[in-house]
């Protein structure tokens, strides 16, 4: 500060020794009216703000405002991102679907409403300041501690400094006094200086030891806080057990014993491989497949001597019709789909599609949904582009139904298997519903029942005629203005 | 400022008797009530409205006069718990309704009864033949019913019942012994238990609304549902406690005792409680509605069909949104008038959710109209019994609405929002 400002007055202020002498005093200084003043206190006082006619708060309106904007970039920002900017299906709900939405809506309601209360508060109180004028005056300190001062500001277009004084004299204040600004020297002591510089030095530490252990090894062990979280009791997948004399931590089923639900009693229905004609065809492949299926212990078959005892060792290595990639599929698939056809079952199968298969394959089928088009646009290297479902080769006549079911049970290239995720029942009923894909992306007319057909034939009719009627209108008009203009 | 008055009227101030222009209202009110209850009861099972729809429309009326006294019950321990200074003015009149449990005890017998004449008339799992009609695996239906059956049904609800009366008796009690003696210990003694007293309330109040209400829809259930009820019955109680002082203060009753403060603070918890309760509902539903598992969404498929849809949505917009935005501001809030009209209001949407919880269960519509008629009736008669009980009691027993020794009466008196 310029020495002209180090005399400048900010205000006046007196000190009273009770709540009621200052309460009695705030009353008569707003009754005078002076707005610029302020009280201090060593604890809330009630009623204080009413003294000094302090006009009520606009800090609920700024905290309204706040939450208001938050429940509305809550809202805004989930049906853009979940029903315009990234369509995702997500458990079967409908793209914009409010009551998900809520809990976001509600948290950032809550976020902003209290950031605007907060910040608000702090705003309208002209904070965060380093320092008061008050400060350089001692006495002031016992404001937090036993006394009550009242403050008259000198911006106060009633101030004047020895009318002040003397109105605060006449209220019981004591010590009355000026305020002015603060003259204590504005550097910053050395010592502080000293202390940010250690600190400063200090907290550089810890980031660069992380900076050296990033690109250094070490030979000692990994230091882990919560060992039973990192090294979990519980056994996972093909880990060696001390608790059974087998070593296995996967427990077998105990034999002779089915889990629930996982009795798959009809094996065609759970393939979609037609295993009597493949056991007519290829016995010892049938024999392998089932055992594999049963999850039986691949060792010499028992079925063997009854089927053809000769074949029988080459059975564990190597099928006995070797088939080379690139083969024709010999396989005898299922023709057919084994569930009875009804509109259940196709809107089963097009709602586990639209769940399951739609992301990568399209909701039309064409293999350009969502996963794709994302694979493309930051050009993935290992993706494989998926299928079109709409092409000669997946056709039921190259492609049965049964094949097709084996491919979703199982997989192919890229794509994973979904057992575990849909029932065969439901992989069945996807199988008709890209079924019914197929057939509608290629109708013709004659696909059509009888009556519909009529009934498409007539609207076809109508339309026809109503076109021939507009160009013969035309042809008319255009003949009566060549007319005219002829005449 | 009654900062500076803050010194109570002597314990004999006419002004903390009831005045006799509402006492005079007990007997007319409760005996027209009885008799309209039992007017209902009558027509709905006689005149075609069927036992399961009468004896639900019987069980909405009773849980909604119950879940007031409850609230008032957990308003009462809450303050003693939190110690509480500015509440002891509007105290006395929490506690004149929740010294109405033990009565209704006797309200709840027709239940029981129902209960006991089997076939699930009320309650579908008393029906024998329920696992049948519902396609539920027997070995379930067996876990269930080892739960859910008469006897044990029974036993539970008479151990709800007599927890909660004892509760309310012994701060009943010791709050009027306060009245004559001044003693403080007695207040120390109600604070030493309120903890105790508090946790046994809110798991006897959780199971009662698991077996009451929750069992209704047997196979459905819900973690949350005792919260729920929990909710509702604290934000009614806080409107009880709101309309029923501005009352006997329209009647000339403790007027200089209860100011703008006391409406305010009860404003503010009314503002609160009507968004606990959103906020616990809402979170039951989307939880339910997200998992979308069919054991759990049964109870809110039912709700969000046909008629009952409306009700639903109702409860959205009527019993949430409109009270939220109305006692949002702190004008609305130090006005008493305004927070008593928004009192009886939420008073009003309370029944629907009470409706809205148990009769969805007793059919697919919203009944006929003699099942409508019933069901006014008994209401109608059941809220004028309790009144009339309340009142009643109150008056019969020279009860002041004031804790007129309390020691934090005059911390309340004084008492003021920043």
């Amino acid at each position: 500060m310029s020495d002209t400002q180090a005399n400048q007055v900010h205000g006046t202020y007196a000190e009273f020794d009770s709540v009621d002498t200052l309460l009695a005093a705030c009353r008569r200084v707003r009754d005078a009216g002076y707005t610029q003043t302020d009280a201090y206190t060593p604890f809330p006082v009630h009623g204080i703000d009413k003294a000094l006619g302090i006009k009520p708060t606009h800090l609920p309106w700024i905290s309204l405002a706040c939450g208001l904007t938050g429940v509305t970039i809550g809202l805004v920002m989930q049906c853009w991102m979940n029903g315009i900017d990234y369509k995702y299906i997500i458990s079967g709900k409908p793209f914009i679907s409010l009551p998900a939405f809520m809990p976001v809506s509600f948290e950032l309601t809550i976020l902003l409403a209290s950031f605007g209360a907060f910040f608000g508060m702090l705003a309208l109180n002209g904070l965060p300041r380093f320092n008061n004028p008050l400060f350089s005056k001692p006495r002031f300190d016992r404001a937090t501690d036993d006394k009550f001062f009242l403050y008259i500001d000198a911006k106060d277009s009633r101030y004047d400094a020895s009318g002040v004084a003397q109105f605060l004299t006449d209220l019981g204040g004591q010590h009355v006094d000026q305020v002015v600004e603060d003259d204590t020297r504005l550097t910053i002591p050395k010592p502080i200086w000293v202390i940010v510089g250690v600190l400063m030095f200090v907290a550089c530490v810890p980031p660069l030891v992380l900076a050296r252990m990033r690109v250094t090894t070490s030979g000692s062990p990994r230091f882990h806080v919560f060992f039973d979280m990192d090294f979990s009791p519980a056994k996972g997948a093909q880990e060696i057990s001390t608790l059974f004399a087998d070593g296995r931590s996967m427990r077998p089923d105990v034999p002779g014993t089915v889990a629930s639900g996982q009795f798959e009693e009809d094996i065609d229905y759970y393939t979609g491989i037609d295993f009597e004609e493949l056991a007519r065809r290829d016995s010892s492949r049938a024999t392998r497949l089932v055992r594999a299926l049963r999850d039986e212990p691949d060792q010499t078959p028992e079925v063997s001597e009854a089927d053809a005892p000769s074949e029988a060792p080459a059975i564990v290595d190597a099928p006995s019709t070797p088939v080379a990639p690139g083969t024709v599929d010999d396989t005898p698939w299922l023709p057919g789909n084994p569930l009875p056809l009804s509109s259940a079952v196709l809107n089963r199968g097009r709602e586990k599609f639209e769940i399951y298969c739609a992301v990568c394959h399209g909701n039309d089928g064409r293999g350009n949904g969502l996963v794709n088009r994302r694979a493309q646009r930051i050009l993935a290297t290992a993706w494989v582009q998926p299928s079109s479902l709409h092409q000669e080769t997946l056709y039921a006549e190259q492609y049965p139904d049964g094949k097709l079911f084996s491919t979703i049970t199982n997989g192919i290239r890229k794509m994973a298997g979904y057992r575990a995720q849909l029932t065969a029942q439901d992989r069945w009923a996807v199988v008709a519903y890209v079924r019914a894909l197929q057939a509608s992306q290629n109708a013709t007319l004659e696909d059509l029942p009888a009556d519909k057909r009529n009934e498409l034939r007539k609207e076809q009719a109508e339309v026809l005629q109503q076109l021939a009627e507009q160009a013969e209108e035309e042809r008319r008009r255009a003949e009566a203005t060549s007319a005219t203009v002829a005449q | 400022m009654a900062a500076h008055a803050a010194h109570p009227k002597p314990a004999d101030d006419p002004t903390f008797q009831l005045p006799a222009s509402i006492s005079g209202l007990a007997s007319p009110l409760g005996l027209s009530g009885l008799m309209l209850l039992v007017v209902g009861v009558l027509i709905g099972l006689f005149a075609g409205a069927g036992g399961r729809f009468t004896m639900s429309a019987y069980l909405t009326a009773f849980t909604y006069v119950l879940s007031i006294s409850l609230g008032s019950l957990f308003f009462v321990l809450i303050q003693h718990l939190c110690r509480a200074g500015w509440s002891v003015v509007v105290r006395r009149v929490a506690e004149m309704m929740m010294i109405a449990i033990p009565a209704l005890a006797i309200l709840f017998l027709p239940i029981l009864l129902t209960v006991w004449m089997g076939g699930g008339t009320l309650f579908a799992w008393g029906d024998p033949n329920f696992a049948a009609d519902h396609g539920v695996p027997l070995v379930t239906w067996a876990e269930k019913t080892r739960y859910l059956n008469g006897t044990w049904f029974t036993v539970r609800s008479i151990i709800y019942l007599i927890a909660w009366s004892a509760i309310a008796i012994f701060y009943f009690s010791l709050s009027r012994r306060q009245d004559e003696t001044g003693e403080v210990t007695l207040t120390e003694r109600m604070q030493a238990r309120s903890g105790p007293a508090v946790i046994a309330f809110s798991l006897i109040t959780t199971f009662a609304a698991f077996d009451w209400l929750m069992s209704l829809a047997p196979m459905w259930f819900s973690t949350m549902f005792g919260v729920y009820i929990f909710a509702g019955s604290v934000l009614a109680a806080h409107c009880a406690i709101a309309a029923f002082v501005f009352w006997l203060q329209s009647r000339g009753a403790i007027r200089e005792e209860v100011t703008i403060e006391h409406y305010h603070d009860l404003g503010k918890l009314m503002f609160g409680f009507v968004f606990f309760w959103t906020y616990i509902s809402f979170s039951q539903y989307m939880l339910i509605w997200y998992a979308n598992i069919p054991e759990e969404t049964e109870w809110f498929y039912t709700r969000q069909r046909g008629p009952w849809a409306t009700v639903s949505i109702m409860l959205v917009f009527f019993h949430w949104m409109l009270p939220f935005l109305g006692l949002m501001s702190r004008h609305v809030r130090r006005r008493p008038a305004l927070v008593c009209f928004w009192a009886v209001y939420i008073l009003v949407m309370h029944f629907i959710d009470i409706y809205w919880i148990v009769m969805p269960e007793a059919g697919s519509g919203l009944g006929s109209l003699v099942g409508i008629i019933t069901s006014v009736l008994m209401t109608v008669g059941m809220v004028s019994l309790y009144l009339g009980g309340v009142l009643w009691f109150a008056s019969a027993n020279q009860v002041r609405v004031l804790a007129v020794r309390d020691p934090r009466l005059p911390e309340s008196l004084a008492f003021e929002n920043l």
